[in-house]
């Protein structure tokens, strides 16, 4: 298998074209990522603090959600949602719901582990259960979610190339598009191999700045009550 | 005058009964210690009046009237509660710790707040630890905070759950010693603690608790050298072998 | 702790379980089994077409009829067009359970001397061993299999072997995301296993070498049994994981359960129908793999020890 210089500058020359499929690809991540976040906390705290009936109705759609591969989620809001809607919104949509029943349960499992006593000593001074939940406890579990967040953040970023089954022009589909051209056809491993790189290098640069995030918000001396 | 007053106060958990019928008054000002072995009710006897627990029957007043007659958030705000563990906010200062209740309670603006919070941990001799997160704290200090925490919100009585057991011996002086200066002020206390000396020198009496009964109550002299019953008598002995007599 | 220390979160945990839920997974399971065996052997000696759906798919239609434009009807549509489709799809479900089962199998042969060696390794194999982790956790599965199908043109390769695609051996393009997913999987679940060796106390280590045991045998029989152990909520989810990402082999042309189903929408342009045939599909199969692993983490309980 030769790696061919031609090959990387077939590449090269078709940089702003990729550099599209970039911008798609980060802006697919941050808006579904905002998206689950603005709909997974909400569900973390139904299935920590909730009643019964709440907790059972959030509980389930999660285990729906997370059982489907994420291909067929995005599939179907792509063909089966009652409005015609773009690409990129189908992608966003079934990737943040997606990722909203996964940060659900990076959420929950961050306020468990806040304890108890957090929540016992904020209504013993007389706080309502919301104003504790608010005041107390979500603040200590975001910071603790951080890990967990930095991984979910990832795997929203490499799942937006499975857009490419709703042919949204993110990365991964441009790619493909430039090697079904006739030049591209001799560089197919060079491309997807420039892709993946440049995949890569945004993994890093996500869990680079998630840990400087969580430094910058840890709280000093460490968690002790 | 009774402040406090326990009618038959009945609680279980599962099979267990962990409250068998307890009746007894907390007059104002008093400072009631409750002991008696692990497991005899004592904690959860505490955390029923304040409605971290619920009873499953008799009644439990306050000011005469009963707990469940109130707004839960009130009742909370005039019965002040120490924990075992400090349970301090951990992601606050000591500072934010006592001005949160201040604020969101008791609708105090942010520099009232402060103002308040400030006096209060000058009462437990924290002022210097203000700006200083739990973490970076001793646990004599994370006890004090979570006294002056409680007492920020104006209450008329304090509960004590065993508020010395989870420090190193060394740092119970401090502890005790502020709860002493409470007791001087006239804050009525109802303290759960093997912490004999305390008993000794501050309680208005003691109430000596096993499995779930009340078994005997009495001014701590009573207690500790008359007992009536032999089982406070083995209790105390044990507990004093184990914790000390020192007056601290 | 490096920088990109991705693994994937917690998906389902299916405790306990009640009379319908064993119900379901005995309806769903015995129809997957009965056509397997009707497909490759009772067609043959009943003398019956081995696409017959075995279900009642022409009562189907004309209850669908009859009942036209109604509540009623639009079931009963649905269920003649799921019916039509399940003989399909259910063949793409083995290929998709073999995909899955060998990739966790040949995967966790890779990942234990890779975890291992990121714990204990010397300076140059524990950086070597974390470049192929962090590489292959940090790029997206569909991307690498489009490096081993387009970029490598494997399939080219592996059609010259015997076997390949006759009897029980997958095609080409099955092993190609095979081989995808073996490599995924396996950086997945060293990354799993070895944050699981790294919560057995260092005292373990100590403890062996105490006794006299080599550093490698310690390993072997002291740390591995244990972190093994912590590693099997990590594994079921890797499980979980894979069941579903294997329907990204579709993209390949893998005749796996979504493509399949993908396969047949196409034609008949009845989306959802086939999507909810192959999401009900993917569910059961994630849903008995968690029950399944649920199961095996009790069992290999140490009392005591972990929680």
């Amino acid at each position: 298998m030769l790696l061919q210089s031609g090959a990387w500058e077939y590449i090269a020359a078709n940089w702003v074209y990729l550099g599209w499929g970039l911008v798609f690809t980060v802006c697919l991540t941050a808006v579904s990522v905002v998206l689950g976040f603005l709909l997974g906390l909400p569900a973390g705290i139904i299935e920590t603090y909730g009643s019964g009936y709440s907790r059972g109705l959030v509980e389930r759609a999660g285990v729906l959600v997370r059982g489907t591969p994420i291909v067929i989620i995005l599939v179907a809001f792509y063909f089966l949602f009652p409005l015609t809607i773009a690409a990129f919104w189908a992608a966003a949509l079934g990737l943040g719901i997606r990722s909203a029943a996964y940060q659900s349960q990076i959420f929950r499992g961050a306020l468990q582990s806040v304890g108890d006593g957090q929540m016992e000593a904020a209504r013993s001074v007389g706080m309502s259960k919301l104003d504790a939940i608010r005041r107390v406890t979500v603040p200590q579990a975001l910071r603790r979610s951080i890990p967990g967040f930095q991984n979910e953040f990832t795997i929203v970023l490499k799942d937006t190339s499975v857009a490419y089954a709703i042919g949204l022009g993110e990365l991964l589909t441009r790619g493909t598009n430039l090697y079904l051209t006739e030049q591209g056809n001799t560089a197919v491993l060079e491309i997807f191999l420039a892709i993946s790189a440049v995949y890569f290098v945004l993994t890093m640069t996500t869990n680079l700045s998630l840990d400087a995030l969580g430094r910058r918000f840890a709280i000093p001396g460490g968690e002790g009550r | 005058m009774t402040l406090l007053e326990f009618a038959d106060v009945h609680q279980s958990y599962g099979e267990e009964e962990v409250l068998d019928g307890i009746s007894f008054g907390v007059d104002r000002g008093a400072v009631e210690v409750i002991i008696g072995p692990s497991g005899s009710g004592k904690s959860t006897l505490l955390r029923c009046v304040n409605r971290l627990t619920d009873i499953d029957s008799g009644d439990i007043r306050l000011d005469g009237t009963s707990i469940y007659a109130r707004d839960e958030n009130e009742l909370r705000q005039q019965v002040g509660m120490v924990f075992q563990d400090f349970n301090l906010f951990a992601h606050l200062t000591a500072l934010e710790n006592v001005t949160l209740g201040l604020r969101r309670v008791r609708g105090f603006s942010k520099e009232e707040a402060v103002a308040d919070a400030h006096d209060h941990l000058e009462r437990v001799g924290l002022l210097e630890q203000a700006e200083s997160y739990p973490a970076e704290l001793s646990g004599g200090q994370k006890q004090r905070v979570g006294i002056a925490r409680a007492l920020a919100m104006d209450p008329e009585i304090m509960l004590f759950d065993e508020p010395t057991s989870a420090l190193d011996p060394e740092l119970v002086g401090e502890v005790v010693s502020v709860m002493r200066d409470l007791a001087e002020e006239g804050m009525t206390m109802l303290v759960v603690t093997h912490e004999m000396g305390f008993a000794r020198s501050t309680a208005s009496r003691l109430t000596f608790l096993d499995d779930g009964r009340l078994v005997e109550q009495g001014p701590p002299e009573q207690l500790f050298e008359r007992p009536e019953h032999e089982r406070t008598g083995t209790f105390l002995r044990r507990l004093t072998e184990l914790h000390g007599g020192i007056d601290r | 702790m490096s920088a990109a220390s991705t693994v994937r979160g917690r998906v389902v945990k299916v405790t306990g379980g009640g009379l319908f839920r064993w119900l379901a997974f005995g309806v769903f399971w015995g129809y997957l089994v009965v056509r397997w065996l009707y497909q490759w052997v009772g067609a043959d000696l009943l003398g019956m077409d081995p696409r017959a759906p075995l279900l009642p798919v022409e009562t189907f239609r004309t209850l669908a009829t009859t009942w036209d434009g109604t509540r009623i009807g639009g079931l009963f549509s649905f269920l003649r067009v799921a019916g039509d489709a399940l003989p399909a799809a259910v063949t793409g479900t083995w290929l998709t359970i073999i995909l899955t089962v060998v990739a966790m199998a040949a995967g966790l042969v890779i990942a234990v001397p890779l975890a291992v060696t990121r714990v204990y390794g010397g300076p140059v194999t524990r950086w070597a061993a974390l470049g192929y982790t962090e590489l292959i956790r940090g790029t997206p599965l569909l991307a690498q299999l489009f490096v081993l199908y387009y970029g490598l043109s494997l399939s080219a390769t592996l059609r010259e072997l015997p076997f390949v695609g006759e009897g029980f051996i997958p095609a080409q393009a099955a092993l190609v995301a095979m081989i995808g997913f073996i490599i995924n999987s396996s950086a997945y679940q060293a990354e799993y296993i070895r944050s699981a060796l790294q919560s057995v106390e260092v005292g373990q280590l100590t403890a062996g070498r105490a006794v006299g045991l080599s550093k490698l045998q310690t390993i072997r029989r002291i740390v591995l049994p244990q972190g093994l152990r912590y590693g099997i909520p990590g594994w079921s989810n890797e499980l979980v994981y894979l069941i579903k990402y294997s329907s990204l082999a579709a993209f390949i042309t893998v005749p796996e359960l979504y493509k399949r189903t993908r396969d047949i929408a196409s034609g008949n342009f009845r989306y959802f129908e086939l999507l909810v045939v192959a999401g009900v599909i993917y569910l059961g199969l994630v849903l008995s793999a968690s029950a399944l692993m649920g199961r095996v983490e009790q069992r290999v309980a140490i009392p005591g020890l972990g929680e």
